[in-house]
């Protein structure tokens, strides 16, 4: 079993984060604290970054072998998180594939089995490839799930908003990937088939906490009819993403708006940074119930 | 050349005028613009020998929205409309990316776009790497601006405008999206900005504080050659720099443009009476705007929600300006509004 090996101690599986910007450092953070994984390499692609660095500095392996230092090793990564580029995500899932690893991808590529935790963590163990989908649709799809499952719904749109100093290259150059994807979720999720996604940077100084507006149409709403659901929804979000909050809750002649922030509660990136904060929370979750659910099938007793 | 334009002098500078009438207009009329609108402005632009009108959404393609307006008409009528009404005039689109993606611009493409216009914040310009180099491998014209650019400082804008032209924009420039610029402060910028990149630096004037044709002879002096201007100012808030008042000023300056005067005055004449209940003035709202530094389009979505709240729309505008706001994040609005009832009434649930 490969999560027996000698370098992960019983009961954890070995896990690798690949791409080491932003979302690459804040997972080996919240990794490096999980009582059921073990953090066995960062690699990235250019070891004079201080992503690399900084992982260096805190004494995990690094590699700036991309994903062959991945494929080169002895003992295969029980899960990997792919956080490099959308373009890149299918060559990565197809090297990955033949040892059996659970890849979470961090990036907007649409490949894998889109996960909200709670929405359809059941679907985890199942699949080899997930879709975290992105900041925005993490922050939005438990919010539109609840309100559609209520609601008679004609039309979503999604407005999220991150502060400059959060965005790093790789999603400035996928934004078009973080629309695309983030409008199949919302439908896939919602079942309600006019859906439009937008990203706003916002450069301001102290930086603008990470947001998503969300407006819908549906002649059956009122704020009472959508609050209700809305907080119950937020309190779910909340038991991983704890900076979850509900901003705005209202509607009025068939037109209601929801905004939600989120801000960072871990210590390595600001608070403001809500965004990588509760997609990497959720990736981080997925990752424990497969851990949970491994250690469970094998007969290990977590502690 | 008409009379009017004849006795100025030859051989002066050229200055592409840029007609966005047709995309920004639509921010003063809740983005309502029709057909037959569309297609009688662009005939009468492109008979007064306008070299280039642009078309679409307020926010450019794929903008259409709650949280901005929903348009009339799709990107596709409009592009149709447009295209086959120019004979002469370049058509243009305008796209903002996180707002439109490089589906829409295919689709532009696909409807023989002649130019098109990446816009980015102005601090972000990275936004328009993937965008600007797509286009490049189109063979399509692209120029890229930096929007709300009084929040950064002139060598600022020079080395967002000079990493522009590295990702593949042929022109590049900056717009007074709040109105808020005064001739000195468009000087300093666009001298900056013309002293850091080799392609021609465009400029685009709000008239919030009445300063937009000032403003557009000081960056034209300042060696921009790409002005943006639209009939009788069509646009958000206050309206933009006014085309027909505009290009004579130009001329007895000693600019050239190469437009027709008599045929210019009446196609702002068209616009007046075909796309406008009332001309953009310069009301009380849009200078308090201005002088906040805030997005002009924000008006028409300030002014519904201050009278549904019951706050002064000018607190809202201060705040936020306060609060930095960019454009497109109009879902600011309420937050402050709801702010503002709250702080006023003692009451913060």
């Amino acid at each position: 079993m490969t999560y027996n090996d000698n370098r992960t101690a019983p009961g954890r599986l070995s896990v690798a984060v690949l791409g080491a910007g932003l979302i690459g450092i804040d997972l080996m953070a919240k990794v490096i604290r999980s009582d059921h994984l073990d953090l066995g390499l960062v690699a990235g692609r250019d070891e004079a970054t201080s992503g690399l660095r900084q992982a260096a500095r805190l004494g995990v392996p690094v590699s700036a072998g991309g994903i062959q230092s991945l494929v080169d090793v002895e003992r295969p990564f029980d899960v990997v998180f792919d956080a490099t580029s959308a373009a890149s995500h299918a060559e990565h899932v197809e090297q990955l594939s033949p040892f059996g690893t659970m890849v979470i991808d961090l990036t907007p590529s649409r490949s894998g089995r889109m996960i909200f935790p709670t929405v359809n963590r059941a679907d985890i163990s199942a699949h080899r490839d997930l879709s975290m989908v992105s900041c925005g649709g993490q922050a939005a799809v438990p919010i539109l799930h609840a309100i559609t499952r209520a609601h008679e719904i004609d039309y979503i749109e999604v407005v999220t908003t991150a502060a400059t100093l959060s965005i790093g290259r790789g999603t400035r150059m996928n934004l078009d990937e973080y629309v695309g994807t983030t409008q199949e979720a919302v439908r896939g999720f919602t079942g309600v088939a006019d859906v439009k996604a937008i990203l706003n940077i916002s450069p301001a100084r102290p930086p603008a906490t990470f947001r998503v507006a969300m407006s819908l149409l549906g002649k059956d709403l009122t704020t009472d009819s959508l609050r209700s659901v809305v907080l119950g929804a937020a309190a779910e979000v909340r038991s991983f993403a704890r900076g979850f909050e509900v901003k705005a809750c209202s509607a009025n002649d068939g037109k209601g708006f929801v905004a939600v922030e989120v801000t960072s509660s871990g210590d390595r990136i600001p608070r403001y940074a809500g965004n990588l904060d509760i997609i990497n929370s959720a990736a981080l979750l997925v990752a424990e119930s497969y851990a949970a659910d491994r250690l469970s099938m094998a007969g290990v007793v977590n502690s | 050349m008409t009379e009017a334009t004849s006795q100025d002098v030859a051989g002066g500078k050229p200055i592409q005028i840029h007609d966005p009438s047709l995309r920004d207009g639509h921010h003063a009329v809740r983005h309502s613009l029709g057909a037959d609108q569309l297609r009688a402005y662009a005939l009468a632009a492109d008979a007064a020998g306008v070299p280039v009108v642009e078309v679409g959404h307020g926010n450019g393609l794929g903008a259409s929205s709650l949280q901005v307006g929903q348009a009339r008409l799709s990107d596709t009528e409009m592009l149709s409309i447009t295209r086959e009404a120019l004979t002469n005039s370049k058509l243009s689109v305008f796209m903002l990316p996180g707002w439109g993606t490089i589906e829409d611009l295919k689709n532009a493409i696909a409807h023989d776009v002649d130019l098109v216009r990446i816009g980015t914040h102005c601090t972000e310009s990275s936004l328009a790497e993937r965008h600007l180099g797509f286009l490049r491998e189109q063979d399509v014209e692209a120029h890229a601006v930096l929007l709300m650019s009084h929040m950064a400082d002139p060598g600022r804008l020079a080395e967002h405008c000079a990493r522009l032209v590295e990702f593949g924009a042929t022109g590049v420039g900056i717009m007074d999206s709040a109105g808020h610029y005064l001739p000195s402060d468009v000087t300093e910028r666009i001298t900056a900005m013309c002293a850091a990149v080799d392609v021609p630096v465009m400029f685009h004037g709000h008239n919030n504080l009445g300063m937009a044709v000032a403003n557009s002879i000081a960056a034209a002096d300042a060696g921009a050659s790409i002005l943006d201007a639209c009939a009788r100012g069509f646009g958000a808030g206050a309206g933009n720099t006014q085309l027909e008042v505009l290009v004579p000023v130009l001329e007895r300056v000693g600019y050239r443009t190469g437009i027709d005067l008599y045929r210019l005055l009446d196609a702002a004449d068209v616009a007046e009476r075909e796309l406008m209940p009332a001309p953009p003035k310069v009301d009380s709202i849009s200078i308090v705007s201005g002088l906040a530094g805030v997005f002009s389009g924000f008006k028409t979505r300030v002014l519904d929600i201050s009278a549904r709240e019951g706050v002064d729309p000018r607190d809202v505008f201060f705040e936020l300006g306060r609060r930095q706001a960019v454009a497109g994040q109009e879902d600011l609005i309420v937050d402050v509004a709801l702010a503002l009832r709250g702080a006023g009434t003692g009451d913060r649930s």
